[in-house]
């Protein structure tokens, strides 16, 4: 049944020059499966997690110590996060040096530049979540980054009310970096494949 | 079936299906080979030196360590990007790599991409304490 319903999800016949890999690479599915991988190593990563200030850094070293390829999930989770964004830059720069984003697809182009900035975000948003040096001064450079940004200061005091790393902001970022964002890339993705398909006709399909 | 067309069903989904496996199985190695790094505990009374951002904004660090009006830079960068299908007139029926009616904007594109990777050059390894220049060797 689960088979029958994704294949509904694509047409039922495809240009065969399109699926030549040396148009497109294949990248936005690559960046897809990254995501699903993202998704699941951050299910699993979530059973041992505390966003607190206090008990996010121990949590994390409960989970590299005690836990039984604890270490290893949370390297996944980072490659396939640094790995999705590079694959979405690298998809993106493929549909421009194609033409691929041109008229009739401009919707879709839309939809996939807020599929880079959310990916940005998720990004930015899962840095400070182990609350180490290295992520809470990154972090904390990033909002010095924002506020040089015009409506930059209200965008700051929106995401950390409270300074990086206190608890209101470590909580704002994780439900934003587990569910807020997830919910809209997920979507998002949904959206920009069934545009595609609907534009078939026009252009290549992929 | 139409001429030049192809069953999705295995063709396409066959592609699909090595993708997916190839990527996945990558991933799983690499991770094994790269473990995530874990400093110590967040501290707000001890600031490194230099202070850097996450690797895919340090560009915008290193462009706002000239002039922080340079932030106006990439939000024009940001603008164009979104607005790219409006700024350039439809050319093809199908598309295809580096046409030459796009030259304009794929020479831009490749210019950016080039000017984005260098200033994530400079700020990862040429920028010492108080964000001094230093050589990468």
């Amino acid at each position: 049944m689960i088979e029958d319903f994704l294949k509904h999800l694509f047409p039922r016949a495809v240009l065969q020059r399109n699926l030549t890999l040396s148009y497109t690479l294949c990248l936005g599915g690559l960046a897809f499966t990254c995501l699903l991988l993202l998704a699941a190593s951050g299910l699993l990563l979530l059973f041992y997690y505390q966003p607190s200030p206090a008990a996010a850094y121990p949590s994390i070293l409960l989970l590299e110590s005690s836990v039984w390829g604890g270490r290893y999930l949370r390297s996944l989770h980072r490659l396939a996060s640094h790995v999705f964004l590079v694959l979405i830059v690298l998809h993106t720069l493929r549909v421009i040096l194609t033409g691929a984003y041109q008229k009739p697809r401009q919707l879709n182009w839309l939809v996939g530049c807020a599929l880079f900035f959310l990916a940005v975000f998720e990004g930015y948003t899962g840095y400070l979540l182990p609350m180490d040096q290295l992520a809470l001064w990154a972090t904390q450079t990033g909002m010095e980054l924002l506020h040089t940004m015009p409506l930059g200061g209200a965008l700051r005091a929106a995401l950390v009310p409270d300074g990086v790393g206190e608890p209101a902001s470590l909580l704002r970022f994780y439900v934003l970096h587990i569910l807020m964002i997830p919910a809209a890339l997920l979507f998002l993705s949904g959206l920009h494949f069934y545009r595609i398909r609907k534009n078939k006709g026009v252009l290549p399909y992929l | 079936m139409k001429r030049g067309y192809l069953k999705s069903s295995p063709h396409f989904f066959r592609l699909i299906k090595i993708a997916l496996a190839l990527t996945v199985l990558a991933l799983m190695a690499l991770a094994l080979l790269i473990p995530a790094p874990l400093q110590e505990q967040a501290n707000l009374a001890r600031v490194p030196n230099p202070v850097k951002s996450a690797w895919f904004l340090l560009w915008i660090q290193e462009l706002v360590s000239y002039s922080k009006y340079l932030i106006y830079l990439v939000l024009a960068l940001a603008a164009c990007f979104l607005a790219l299908p409006w700024l350039t007139r439809s050319t093809a029926d199908s598309a295809r790599w580096f046409p030459r009616e796009c030259r304009v904007v794929n020479c831009a594109a490749l210019a950016t991409c080039i000017l984005v990777l260098a200033l994530t050059f400079v700020a990862m390894f040429c920028r010492g304490a108080n964000w001094q220049f230093v050589s990468p060797f």
